[in-house]
């Protein structure tokens, strides 16, 4: 299968740093990126003189509690005297970032890019799901009192309902992440849990209980993107970015099922299509499924096609899905596990797979034989799917 | 193992307060947020107690709640229709927490319902429907999934307590057979 | 063909709203924590990147490595200035406020703040010194420095 857009350079990962995932770092926020960024650069072997580009993501400004962060972000960013452009799809925008790292190489523009993800959601008192508030409707939505957690309630219940999975299924995905975590040194909510543990944690918005949430989180991730002739001069095991994919489903989310999220089965289709994949529930060995939520990561196993809709509960009682099992996922943690700084946890999540393709991820590395995976990130009201593709 | 360091000092919430050069501020932004020409037109039907939707003229489907537009064939829609209302219940959640997250003293029933509307598919992806409370079900209604697919209609204020809002719908219920 | 013409004008309701949060807690940061302690201290803070020197301090330099906190001293110069005469909302103030634009020699960058001079006295080039607060009431924040004011003639 031929790619379906004109590429000119090939494009590769060469490099991923990251900060803490905690909840408060003395750090700000720019401070959390020149952290994360210095990092990636360092294990690329590079400095700030060998990139052409910036691209920074954070998701809305009220959670740090500055207005126009992505300048605010810029120089700790590395971006001064340089091509910057600040990326924001809400929780979608961890993936959105080396997606739109891909496009300013892949069309020739840059050489090199230093992508960024930052996130510091302590600032907020008494609670950042506070802010949150203000990304409701103001006439539909806002006049019920919402709380951001709701939506995510409303659509773990259809999807519950539809699939007939049952609490204790998914509190099986916390249980797994949390554990996974427990190898990853940035991790914030790492644990050695049960499913009884998160049944009966604190009830938030039936179905959705407090161990089913990652954390609030301060952090940054970066990674660092190369042209083929970069990337082939700087390192002998670049990982590919082999596809990407971006959809916006509808933003009316009460006028569509919330069952199966048909945003990510589009983004997904169109980067297998660019990756050359076309049974992913066979050519992908590891992923990194989007998962703030528990139900989340089963969601969008499903989504991504790893797993045909309403069997991912069943295959992840069964332990496929497990570092050990034929297709982990999360094996960093995810955001269950790791922490959920937004815009940073989808760039970490990308990172790891980095690691796990370089068979760099130590005690994290996944037990089977690992050269194709993929990640996802999702967000805004629930609509914005954003996939990547990577591969050795 | 990768990553080999992961800097970020962590400061907890007491230690914050000793900090030297922590700033406290608290923002407030005052807005008039228009409701544009669809939904000014739709919350004057629901002060009148009338749920009113749009229809596009090529698809055929009402939209609800109602937009100039139709999104997925992109042109202006046209007549406006009014919708009984009634529906079923597509999914629902009991909140314990508030905005800010504070617990409430009475949990909340929150529920998506898909209007009967013209235009739509049985069991179609996308549908009419609104996002608002229920009222007379139980938390075990929601729990047992039996909330799921049951018949309900708008309980609306009395017309005096209207001021063309969504709270002009205090909760949809079911519908009693 | 603009919306309004083909769809029918009605009369456009206004929700009021208002985005607000209890508080924002701001951590002041790696170099923040050392600059407010200076400030505490009656002391401005700079950054020394190799060989330049820049206002205000930071944790990092352009190039991205990290800088060395020092001390920095006056004499400083107004080396840009405006005269406000509203405040945020519009309304007149009472007296006119200087706002300026601080730098000293052979150092990159500077500092904005009030400075306590007569606005027909100001000029580009007017040589400074900050004014703290009493100590005690220092909070390591910029507005420990109350003002500027013109170095005495002496
Ligand atoms: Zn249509």
């Amino acid at each position: 299968m031929k790619p379906n857009i004109f590429v000119k350079d090939k494009v590769a990962i060469v490099g991923a740093g990251l900060t803490l995932f905690r909840r408060r770092l003395l750090e700000t926020p720019r401070e959390l990126a020149w952290e994360a960024a210095r990092e990636a650069l360092n294990s690329a072997g590079l400095t700030l003189k060998d990139i052409d580009c910036i691209v920074v993501g954070s998701a809305p400004d009220a959670f740090d509690g500055i207005h126009m962060k992505g300048e605010y972000l810029a120089d700790g960013s590395g971006g001064f005297n340089k091509p910057l452009v600040r990326v924001f799809v809400g929780g979608g925008t961890g993936v959105m970032v080396p997606a739109v790292a891909w496009w300013h190489v892949a069309s020739g523009l840059c050489k090199t890019v230093l992508a960024v993800g930052e996130e510091k959601m302590s600032h907020a008192y008494p609670h950042p799901q506070g802010v949150f508030a203000y990304i409701w409707d103001p006439i539909l939505e806002r006049p019920l009192g919402p709380n951001l957690i709701w939506i995510f309630a409303l659509e773990m219940r259809r999807y519950m309902h539809v699939c007939k999975a049952s609490k204790e299924d998914i509190a099986l995905v916390s249980v797994k992440n949390k554990r996974n975590a427990l190898d990853h040194p940035a991790a914030q909510a790492a644990a050695n849990i049960t499913v009884d543990d998160v049944l009966k944690s604190e009830v938030l918005v039936w179905p959705v209980q407090l161990l089913d949430i990652s954390p609030v989180s301060d952090g940054a991730a970066a990674l660092v993107l190369a042209s083929e002739s970069v990337a082939r001069r700087v390192t002998d095991t670049p990982v590919w970015v082999e596809g990407i994919g971006v959809t916006t489903d509808n933003t009316h989310w009460f006028n569509r099922d919330l069952a199966y999220p048909r945003y990510l089965e589009y983004a997904a289709r169109m980067a297998y299509k660019m990756a050359g994949i076309e049974r992913p529930w066979k050519e992908i060995d590891v992923a990194e499924p989007y998962d703030p939520f528990d139900y989340k990561e089963l969601h969008h196993i499903e989504g991504l096609m790893l797993a045909r809709r309403c069997e991912a509960p069943k295959l992840l009682r069964e332990g496929y899905f497990d570092r050990s099992g034929e297709l982990p996922t999360s094996p960093s943690g995810g955001l269950l596990g790791v922490g959920n700084p937004i815009a940073a946890a989808g760039v970490m999540k990308v990172a790891e797979l980095f690691w796990q393709l370089r068979y760099e991820a130590g005690a994290r590395q996944v037990k089977k034989p690992v050269h194709k995976a993929v990640a996802n990130a999702w967000g805004d009201l629930m609509q914005v799917g954003t996939v990547v593709v990577l591969s050795t | 193992m990768k990553p080999e360091r992961t800097p970020g000092r962590y400061i907890r919430e007491e230690d914050l307060r000793r900090l030297p050069g922590v700033i406290e501020y608290k923002p407030v932004a005052r807005y008039s947020y228009s409701a544009g020409q669809a939904l000014s037109e739709f919350l004057r039907g629901l002060k009148e107690g009338r749920i009113l939707g749009k229809l596009c003229p090529s698809c055929r489907r009402v939209l609800v709640p109602p937009r100039v537009y139709c999104e997925f064939c992109f042109i202006h829609t046209t007549e406006w229709v009014e919708v009984p209302g009634t529906g079923v219940v597509e999914t629902a959640v009991v909140s314990y927490i508030g905005t800010a997250r504070e617990r409430l003293e009475k949990p909340e029933i929150i529920g998506v319902i898909r209007l009967d509307a013209p235009g739509y598919r049985e069991g179609s992806f996308d549908f009419a429907g609104l996002f608002h409370r229920l009222c007379g079900v139980t938390e075990d209604d929601v729990k047992s999934g039996r909330v799921i697919g049951m018949r309900v209609r708008p309980r609306w204020r009395p017309p005096e307590e209207r001021r063309g809002s969504m709270l002009d719908i205090e909760c949809f219920e079911p519908v009693q057979p | 063909m603009s919306l309004w013409k083909k769809s029918r004008v009605v009369d456009v309701i206004h929700v009021e709203g208002r985005m607000e949060t209890e508080k924002y807690v701001y951590t002041p940061g790696l170099a923040g924590v050392k600059v407010a302690e200076a400030l505490i201290e009656g002391k401005i803070m700079g950054v020394r990147c190799g060989g330049e020197l820049y206002i205000p301090a930071k944790t990092y330099c352009p190039d991205h490595s990290e800088g060395e906190l020092v001390e920095v001293r006056g004499p400083w110069v107004i080396k840009s200035y405006t005269i406000v005469y509203e405040d945020m909302y519009g309304e007149k103030l009472d007296k006119p406020v200087v706002v300026a634009l601080l730098g000293i020699e052979g150092a990159r960058g500077g500092l904005i703040h009030y400075v306590d001079v007569d606005p027909d006295k100001v000029r580009i080039g007017l040589k400074v010194e900050p004014v703290f607060k009493p100590r005690e009431e220092r909070r390591g924040l910029i507005t420990d420095i109350m003002f500027f004011k013109p170095v005495e003639h002496s």
